[in-house]
């Protein structure tokens, strides 16, 4: 029970900081928003149609504007050595990883649904079908790209090259999920049946558990010094 | 005397820096040790090994024999530390900072514990202030809060005088004085040597990584002691 509690306050008191500064949603919300409208404007729409590069550009966005928030998961922590204090704390190391991960997803699946909106928008996807299952992968995605990205977010703070580490570090980790997941969009995106991307979602939501079970068993080596 | 506190062959290097020698460490209920020493003498790496936030080099501490590292354990609840840091967060009110860390601590009291302790280090009108709306006196003051929330045996303070005006330096004398209640252990550093000669039952100067001179604080003579302490400091030996 204690350790539920644990794990809540940190959750709340970083969705509770984010609320109040709204530094990280912000910040991947624009990338969201100007990328949709960037990438809008890349496409020849005479020699290829938007929605069959829609998936892939998805969760490309959903990557790049991902790190900008997950990579500061740590920076609140520390301005007054707060992580510090944290790790004084009877707290077990899992919990901490634990809430980190779940205060990061919450705010990395809203970002991701802004995404799909913006796409739906800008490249004419029509994901009503099937947008369920679409919102499932985006959530398994984001969950897997959370786990990752805050291990490691963990272990490039404090570094002089933080900003440049950490993306040379998750990129080639994100691989699986990327290939995965872009591949079930899409095919959804094109209206094909659940059935065809079963597959792929099960590899996703094993990336996603592998990743979450990693990260939870290795974060105690990390923050400890 | 039960050892609370205990620390042997404690030693800190960073890479071919000796920041901490080889300090030897007993202490009990009611004790309260300060550690004078100039800047760089490896008093802040002390303490953070006795609090378990550094991994030493070599040698151990335990907290009522139970072995201190840097991961989980019971001890964990037993000690309280008031760094250079407060461990604050800048957009939390004083009330939140508190119950964060304690629902951190799983304390259960929390309502009447937390207005109990803003009151005491003189914040009652200020618990629904942000952080950031704080000065730093107020900080350090709901630092102080911060680390005695979950009642510890083990207290531990940096320097707990930098920064303070004259009526914050009073308040927290004043909680401070109230932490020689016989039941806990403190063990302060400071470069202020009135204020550490006031409270403390041992005393210690540390040079260079070790104790050069340690001594029971009531057999110090008090006007005598800065002249003591420089002549220490010089020649360590």
């Amino acid at each position: 029970m204690e350790y539920f509690v644990q794990l809540s306050a940190i959750v709340w008191k970083d969705l509770l900081l984010e609320v109040r500064s709204r530094e990280r949603i912000a910040a991947m919300g624009a990338f969201a928003v100007l990328a949709g409208v960037l990438f809008n404007f890349s496409i020849d729409t005479t020699a290829v149609r938007p929605q069959d590069v829609a998936a892939g550009l998805i969760w490309m966005t959903l990557v790049f504007g991902g790190l900008l928030g997950v990579g500061r998961t740590f920076h609140i922590e520390s301005q007054d050595g707060a992580m510090q204090g944290i790790l004084m704390s009877p707290a077990p190391k899992d919990a901490v990883f634990l809430a980190k991960v779940i205060a990061n997803f919450v705010l990395l699946y809203a970002i991701s649904l802004l995404v799909l909106g913006v796409f739906a928008l800008f490249f004419g996807v029509d994901v009503r079908n099937n947008l369920g299952w679409v919102s499932l992968i985006l959530g398994l995605g984001s969950l897997g790209f959370v786990a990752v990205a805050t291990l490691f977010a963990a272990i490039s703070t404090g570094t002089s090259m933080a900003e440049t580490l950490l993306p040379i570090l998750v990129f080639p980790l994100l691989v699986p999920m990327v290939v995965f997941g872009a591949g079930a969009t899409g095919r959804l995106m094109a209206g094909r049946p659940f059935s065809e991307v079963e597959g792929n979602v099960r590899m996703l939501g094993a990336f996603a558990f592998a990743a979450v079970a990693a990260g939870a068993v290795l974060f105690r080596y990390v923050v400890e010094e | 005397m039960e050892a609370v506190l205990e620390a042997r062959g404690l030693g800190r290097d960073y890479g071919p820096v000796v920041a901490v020698r080889s300090v030897d460490l007993t202490l009990g209920e009611g004790e309260f040790l300060t550690v004078f020493g100039p800047n760089g003498a490896g008093k802040t790496s002390l303490l953070g090994m006795l609090g378990g936030a550094m991994r030493p080099t070599r040698g151990s501490v335990s907290i009522r024999g139970e072995t201190v590292s840097l991961s989980d354990g019971a001890w964990r609840r037993r000690v309280g530390m008031l760094s250079h840091r407060g461990f604050l967060y800048a957009r939390l009110t004083a009330v939140e900072n508190l119950r964060f860390y304690g629902r951190l601590f799983g304390l259960e009291d929390l309502e009447r514990r937390i207005p109990e302790r803003l009151a005491r280090v003189g914040l009652a009108d200020r618990s629904h202030f942000q952080v950031r709306q704080l000065s730093n006196g107020m900080r350090q003051r709901l630092a102080l809060a911060r680390a005695l929330l979950h009642d510890p045996d083990v207290v531990l303070l940096d320097e707990p005088y930098t920064g303070l005006d004259p009526r914050a330096a009073s308040v927290l004398r004043g909680v401070l004085t109230e932490l020689r209640d016989g039941r806990r252990t403190v063990v302060m550093v400071t470069h202020n040597l009135k204020e550490g000669l006031e409270l403390a039952t041992r005393v210690a100067i540390q040079v260079s990584g070790r104790f050069a001179w340690e001594g029971v604080a009531d057999a110090v003579d008090r006007e005598d002691f800065e002249r003591h302490y420089h002549q220490v400091v010089e020649d360590p030996s």
